[in-house]
This record gives C-alpha cells, sequence and structure tokens, in this order.
C-alpha cells in the first residue's frame, strides 16, 4: 500500500511535469525563433555558414515589414549568405528595454544608437564590441563611405563604437504660428520674448476659443530658454539647471534659483494669469502638433524643428488650406546653429554578438548599397513608392500603404547618394541652407555624461523637478518666487549641489580633452 | 437591561450610518474615474481638449468609437491574444495552484514545510527584474512565444497560500481519511472531494488570475517584438506611449514618425472596449467571493 503510493506520487510528478511541458512546447512551436540557438560559430567573411542576425531597432514595425524582410533576406543570403530578423522594442519604455537588451547579453547582432539612447555611457561601459579593427576586414566600402572626421568625432576614449549616419540634419527648433492669424489682427512677428508675448496677446483677445500656446507638460521652457540665451546645447535645457554658454564653455553657473530664472518663472506666471496654457497644461496628452493643427492653439514653442514644421505644414495644407504657418528658427536669435552631432544617429554591435564581421558586412550593404537602402527605407518600389521627376511619392495614403517613407525608422543608414525626398521636403532642404551659413560645430553632444556618481541623487532630482519645478513653469503657483524657493530647497535637499559639482567636473575634464577654450 | 437594548440598538443604527457612508463615499471614489471615461469616450474630441473632461458628455459624439473600430483588424488581434491568454493562463493556473494548495496542506506530506518555505521565500526575496528577464528570454528563450505571456502568472505564492489555507478549511482531514479507507487514492480525492468543496477558492483564485492575465501589459512590453502578439492592455499602453513619446522625445530628436495619432476621445473609447469585458466577469464569481476571501477567519 504503502509502496503504492509513493509511486503514485512520482507518477503524478512525472504527469504534471509532462504536461507542462507539453504546453510549453505546444506554444513554442511555429515562433521561429527556436532554430536560432544551433547557429553559432562561423565568422568568416567570405560567406561561410548561414547565419541570422538579430537587428534592434527602437519604436513600432511598419505594418509590411514581413514582406520587406523577406525581401531583404533574399538579397542578403545571396550576397552574404545572411538571415536578418528585425525586431522592434515599441516606444513604450523602449529605454529600459534597451537597458535589458543591453545588460542581458542576449545575442543581438546590430542595435540604434544615439547620443538621446546614451551611446556614450553605454560604449564606455563596454557594451558594444569595438569596430576599429573590424572596419577594415569586413565593411571596407562603407569605412571609406563615412568621413574620417565623423570617425573621429564618435570615438569613446579612442575607440569606434557605432557607425555614424553621413546625413548631415539640423534638429534646431523655432517657434511655429500661425501667420494668417497674425496677418488679420496685424500682429508683430513672434521673433523675441516681448514680440511673442504681444502675439500671444492678440491671438488671446481675438480668438477667445483658443489656447494661444500649444505646449502640454512645461516643454516651452526648453523654446523659451533658446529664445533668450545662447546655450552650448541645441536642444534647448540643460541637465541639472545648469547654464552653460557657448562662447565661454568653461564657466559653469546655476540658472535654476538665479534671478533669470526668477524672472522667467514670473513671466510663465504672467501667461497662465492671461491664459495663454489651458488650466489642465500638466495633463494635456495631445501632441502639441496636432493642437496647432486643429486650429486648438496658434503657438507652438518646443520641439518644432525644420522637419516637424514641414509635416505641420503639409497637414495644414490638406485640411485647412486657408491657413498659413509661420517659422521663426531659434538659431536666428542665438546668432548661431549647429547640425547634428554624429552620434546622433548610428548602429553598433553589442558585445554579445555572435556574428560581427556578419553583422558589419550586412550593414555595410544596408548603407551603400542601393537595393538593400531603398528597400529599407522606402519599401518596395511600385508597391510602397514610386520616383517621380527624382522626387519620392507614396502609393496610396497613410492608411492603406504598409510602409510609409522612413517606415522602418530607419534614420541611421540613411544615405545622402540614395536619399529620396518628398517633393514638400524641399522647403526644409531650403531651411537647412539657410542655417548651413550660420554653422558652428556641435562641441556638446560629444560629451558624455556618466550618472553613476550620482545615480541616486539624480532620481530623487527628478521626482523634485516634477513635483515642484513643472507647476511653476506653467504659472500655477501663486507665489513663484516663494515656489522657486521651495523648489530649491528640495532640490538641494535631493542633493543639487553634488550633481552639479560633478556634472561640472566632468564636463571640463571633457573641454580639456577635446581641445576646447 | 432594558437600557442596554435600546443603547445596543443606537450603535447598532450609528454603526450602520457609518458604515453604509464610508462605503458611498468610497463606491463613489471608484465609480468617478470610470465615469470620467466612459463620458469621455462618448464626447467630441474638441470638447475634452477646450474644457477637459466632464462627468456628462457636453458634446455627445460617437468618434472615439468609430476611429477605434475604423481599423479593428489590430485591436482585435490583441483581443484575441490576451482572451487566448487570460483563459489558458486561468485554467492552468488554477490546475497547478489547487494542486499544490491539496498537497502543501496533507498533513501526510513528509517535505511540506521545505516546499511550503521555498514557496514563501520568494515573497521576501526576489530576484529582481533583470535576473528574471535574463532567465525567460536567455535560458529559456521564450521571446516572441505565447508561453512567456502565461507561464510568469501561473503560480503566485499569495495564491497557493489562499489556496491551502482554503482547502484546509473547507476540506476536514477526517473526510480525506474516511474517502481513503473506502478505497480512494490521492487523484480520486483531489478531483472528486477537493476541487468540489474548494469551488468558492476556485472562483476567487480564478478571478485573481484571469484579472491579472486581462490586464497583463509588462510581459508584453519586455519579451514580446511581434505586434501581432500584442496583449490587449499593452497594444493600448503602447499607442498612448507613443504619442507621448512623439511629444517628449522628439525634441532635439529629429526622429519622424509616421503613425497615426489617436485623439483624446479615441482613447477613452479603447479604454472602455478593453474593460468591457471583464466587467462582465464580475457578477458571475463575485457570489463566491466573499465566502472565499474570508475563510479560515473563523475556525469552525
Amino acid at each position: 500500500m504503502h509502496m503504492r503510493n509513493k509511486i503514485i506520487r512520482h507518477l503524478s510528478q512525472v504527469l504534471a511535469l509532462m504536461l507542462f511541458a507539453g504546453v510549453l512546447a505546444a506554444c513554442n512551436n511555429g515562433s521561429g525563433r527556436s532554430a536560432q540557438g544551433s547557429e553559432e560559430g562561423a565568422s568568416s567573411t567570405d560567406k561561410g555558414e548561414k547565419v541570422t542576425l538579430q537587428f534592434y531597432m527602437l519604436g513600432d514595425a511598419p505594418k509590411d515589414l514581413p514582406v520587406i524582410e523577406s525581401e531583404v533576406n533574399k538579397l542578403a543570403e545571396a550576397d552574404l549568405n545572411v538571415n536578418v530578423k528585425f525586431n522592434y522594442t515599441s516606444w513604450t519604455d523602449w529605454d529600459q528595454k534597451y537597458k535589458l537588451l543591453l545588460s542581458s547579453g542576449q545575442p543581438m547582432d546590430l542595435i540604434f544608437t544615439a547620443d538621446w539612447t546614451f551611446y556614450q555611457s553605454y560604449a564606455k561601459k563596454g557594451a558594444f564590441l569595438p569596430l576599429d579593427e573590424l572596419l577594415p576586414k569586413a565593411a571596407p566600402t562603407l569605412q571609406s563611405h563615412v568621413p574620417e572626421d565623423m570617425w573621429n568625432a564618435v570615438k569613446i576614449n579612442g575607440k569606434i563604437y557605432t557607425v555614424p549616419s553621413t546625413w548631415i540634419e539640423y534638429v534646431t527648433e523655432g517657434i511655429a504660428y500661425r501667420e494668417d492669424l497674425r496677418e488679420k489682427y496685424n500682429l508683430p512677428k513672434p521673433e523675441s520674448l516681448e514680440t511673442l508675448e504681444a502675439y500671444l496677446e492678440g491671438i488671446k483677445a481675438n480668438e477667445p476659443s483658443m489656447i494661444p500656446i500649444a505646449d502640454s507638460n512645461s516643454n516651452h521652457t526648453h523654446g523659451i530658454r533658446q529664445l533668450t540665451s545662447k546655450l552650448v546645447n541645441t536642444a534647448g535645457q540643460l541637465p541639472y539647471g545648469l547654464d552653460i554658454m557657448y562662447d565661454s564653455p568653461s564657466t559653469i553657473t546655476s540658472y535654476w534659483g538665479s534671478s533669470q530664472h526668477l524672472e522667467d518663472l514670473k513671466t510663465y506666471k504672467r501667461w497662465m494669469d492671461k491664459g495663454f496654457f489651458p488650466k489642465n497644461v500638466l495633463n494635456v496628452k495631445d501632441t502639441s502638433n496636432s493642437l496647432l493643427q486643429n486650429g486648438k492653439a496658434a503657438v507652438v514653442l518646443s520641439g518644432e524643428n525644420p522637419n516637424k514644421f514641414n509635416a505641420d505644414v503639409i497637414k495644414v495644407q490638406s485640411t485647412h488650406p486657408d491657413w498659413k504657418l509661420g517659422y521663426f528658427a531659434y538659431p536666428n536669435a542665438k546668432g548661431f546653429a549647429q547640425p547634428v552631432h554624429p552620434i546622433h544617429n548610428g548602429f553598433a554591435i553589442p558585445r554579445s554578438s555572435k556574428n560581427p564581421e556578419k553583422a558589419l558586412a550586412f550593414y555595410e550593404k544596408l548603407v551603400t548599397d542601393k537595393r538593400y537602402n531603398w528597400l529599407t527605407e522606402y519599401g518596395v518600389e511600385g508597391k510602397n513608392f514610386e520616383v517621380q521627376d527624382g522626387y519620392y511619392k507614396m502609393v496610396g495614403d497613410a492608411q492603406t500603404n504598409g510602409f510609409p517613407r522612413e517606415g522602418m525608422n530607419g534614420w541611421a543608414w540613411r544615405n545622402p547618394d540614395f536619399m529620396l525626398y518628398d517633393k514638400t521636403f524641399d522647403d526644409v532642404l531650403a531651411m537647412f541652407e539657410e542655417l548651413d551659413k550660420i554653422k558652428k560645430p556641435d562641441i556638446f553632444t560629444g560629451f558624455a555624461e556618466d550618472w553613476t556618481p550620482f545615480q541616486a541623487e539624480k532620481a530623487a532630482l527628478e521626482q523634485v523637478e516634477k513635483q515642484y519645478l513643472y507647476p511653476l513653469n506653467v504659472g500655477l503657483v501663486a507665489d513663484v518666487e516663494a515656489g522657486l524657493n521651495t523648489f530649491m530647497e528640495k532640490a538641494k535637499q535631493a542633493g543639487l549641489e553634488k550633481i552639479q559639482a560633478e556634472y561640472t567636473k566632468q564636463w571640463q575634464e571633457y573641454l580639456k580633452s577635446a581641445g576646447i577654450q | 437591561m432594558h437600557t442596554t437594548r435600546a443603547r445596543d440598538s443606537e450603535f447598532t443604527l450609528l454603526f450602520q450610518i457609518i458604515a453604509y457612508a464610508v462605503i458611498l463615499v468610497l463606491s463613489i471614489m471608484c465609480l468617478l474615474p470610470f465615469l470620467l471615461i466612459l463620458s469621455g469616450s462618448f464626447s467630441s474630441n474638441e470638447s475634452i481638449v477646450r474644457d477637459g473632461y466632464h462627468l456628462f458628455p457636453t458634446d455627445f459624439s460617437l468618434e472615439g468609437y468609430q476611429m477605434v473600430f475604423k481599423f479593428p483588424t489590430q485591436v482585435l488581434k490583441a483581443y484575441g491574444v490576451t482572451v487566448f491568454t487570460t483563459v489558458v493562463g486561468t485554467a492552468l493556473g488554477l490546475f497547478l495552484i489547487t494542486m499544490a494548495g491539496f498537497v502543501l496542506q496533507r498533513k501526510d506530506f513528509k517535505y511540506r514545510n521545505t516546499f511550503s518555505f521555498f514557496i514563501y521565500f520568494t515573497t521576501l526575496f526576489g530576484g529582481g527584474l533583470v535576473p528574471w528577464y535574463i532567465m525567460l528570454a536567455n535560458y529559456f528563450n521564450l521571446t516572441d512565444t505565447y508561453t512567456v505571456l502565461i507561464f510568469p502568472g501561473l503560480m503566485t505564492p499569495f495564491l497557493i497560500i489562499l489556496m491551502k489555507n482554503f482547502i484546509r478549511s473547507a476540506v476536514p482531514d477526517e473526510l480525506v481519511e474516511s474517502a481513503k479507507m473506502d478505497g480512494a487514492n490521492d487523484f480520486r480525492i483531489y478531483f472528486s472531494i477537493v476541487l468540489k468543496l474548494a469551488m468558492p477558492g476556485i472562483a476567487t483564485v480564478g478571478l485573481f488570475l484571469a484579472l491579472g492575465y486581462w490586464n497583463d501589459w509588462f510581459t508584453s512590453s519586455l519579451f514580446i517584438n511581434n505586434p501581432d502578439m500584442y496583449q490587449l492592455q499593452f497594444y493600448l499602453y503602447n499607442t498612448m506611449n507613443t504619442i507621448t513619446f512623439i511629444d517628449q522625445m522628439a525634441i532635439g530628436t529629429g526622429i519622424t514618425l509616421s503613425q497615426d495619432v489617436p485623439t483624446e476621445s479615441t482613447k477613452m473609447a479603447m479604454a472602455i472596449v478593453v474593460t468591457g469585458p471583464i466587467l462582465f466577469l464580475y457578477p458571475f464569481v463575485q457570489r463566491y467571493f466573499v465566502k472565499g476571501l474570508t475563510i479560515g477567519a473563523v475556525k469552525g
């Protein structure tokens, strides 16, 4: 009896396990990932064993990705005997996923990098393979395609960790505004803080149903800082409330708590009182651009780079042909423009890659072979796009077309020699030409901040900012001066001074090593 | 004697007034946000943007729902995934949890304390996110599988403890003993006695499991790259995040995104579509619910 019970107990254990394993197996089948494990080794450049490269991109995949993937794989299999699997992170918690992908040692062969995905700090930590020796062996064409000074600009501690995009663009921002309303009510062009305020007042007085400023949260502060200062950072604010001016980069002061800061906050309070912001501004989730496009707002103050402004113009032309949009580029107020740094768009080979040479060879094809490049940037010719008078033309519309222009988010492998532009993009290129005239090198983006010494303080400070600074930025605090004092007090408790001191130290070391005065 | 009784009823009345008041306030607090979403989903987008949310739609419109169902394939796919994981996960999870609970409460199971310890230990000390991710992604190779959506949520220590205690109080030892004497083996006892008597507990744990699977978005977020396999909640969450992303991150990155951005009313309509079905599950299990949760409180 006892014996039998024991056997049954064993049996039941086995049964439960089998059941479980069965379910696992059933679910695993058909996912197409099981083949991956067996494809190790093989790292000779001349074809060799067939491997599947894992390619990681940010954002959401376009609808037609499977079609493009199989087309690319046909080419890649013939040329290099590789297959590629394109993976997307989606925009939800992409930064956390990015971190997990790199820290888990999951096999990956190519991954997107940029300054805003913290390329510099990952490279410093050794998450990517150095490419200096691989490049001449695996991708000589790619090596000569990218100019020498770009290779130098992306070096971290003397080594190359990413393949930069060679297409030069400006992501400098500006003020987008309703030009037709300005003409109608005879308002000044919003090109300084004073004229901007006058313009907003005019809108509020004449169009009571509009909310003059479209920015949600407190993004307008980025814009105002660019309008009124010559900060070293193109994209508005510097972290941790610091002030570094382009002309004197080694002098660092704190913007937070300064009289200028108080002045600006008073301006925002005045704007709120005048009704330039919606009352629930901190909770607005609509994009500034959609508010402008729908005619709910008259001005966008931040995030409006030439590219995005162009998109607004196109949208407005189709929905409200009687409207007109105006644009004032912040570089015009600053007196100089900085093109994006080569770090801004690139691809790296993670340390976990099992086929670094093949990965680099494939990436070379993606950039320098027109067939690959067009497929992944514009889709299948005739099905997704057509070339008309040298311009890109989408087949159908955004709803029916499964692969819009740059639908794979392929910003990093844009090749100026092959690029097709939409006809409407001519205006952006014209803007770029204007900005070229006042071009100065970007001295900020090459800097790699290392926040490990103040990680805890950084997190605490972010909380304090959200709680005490954001309401000030949109004028929701009655007593601005007291509010600023509270914020500064809380920020100091969170460790602001330590952060600022450490950041300053790192910045000055960078200036010295880069030879910037 | 007379006076104490009067005071007793006075206290009872007072207690009831306070109790009802508290419950009323709490219920309203729970209902209001939902009402706001409901009214938002029936408002025109313009009125939301201009005046914010109202308890009753100021400008009635169905455009939100029209948008959701204009291109229903994605939503329907996500629905399918969520229904599948919820059904399979709940059924499988219930089986495993009742088994575990049954075994752990049996006094003649020699290693029950050891096993219990292993289970409870994980509630106190977890490995954290990174090891968990590495385990599932690198060792089990579960990225982009339906397994990963089901497997991690199958058993939670809390539910095992709940089930164990429930079975202990619902199934007296004497009953198991007498069944044994009548010649029933452990499986027979499990299927014919324990499962039948533990129905309220099963309903409770089942509801917890079902809610867990229905509301899960995190696993999709970490392990699923294929948009056709997104769970409903993640699909919704991701759509909203893309909007925030365009607004926040696109500053200075210069990246161009070619997606359609749903409007406020569409988002609210989506939220309603998502929560709808699970709301209907509640009334069916609710009658077991009270009994299932409070069990073990009264020794009888």
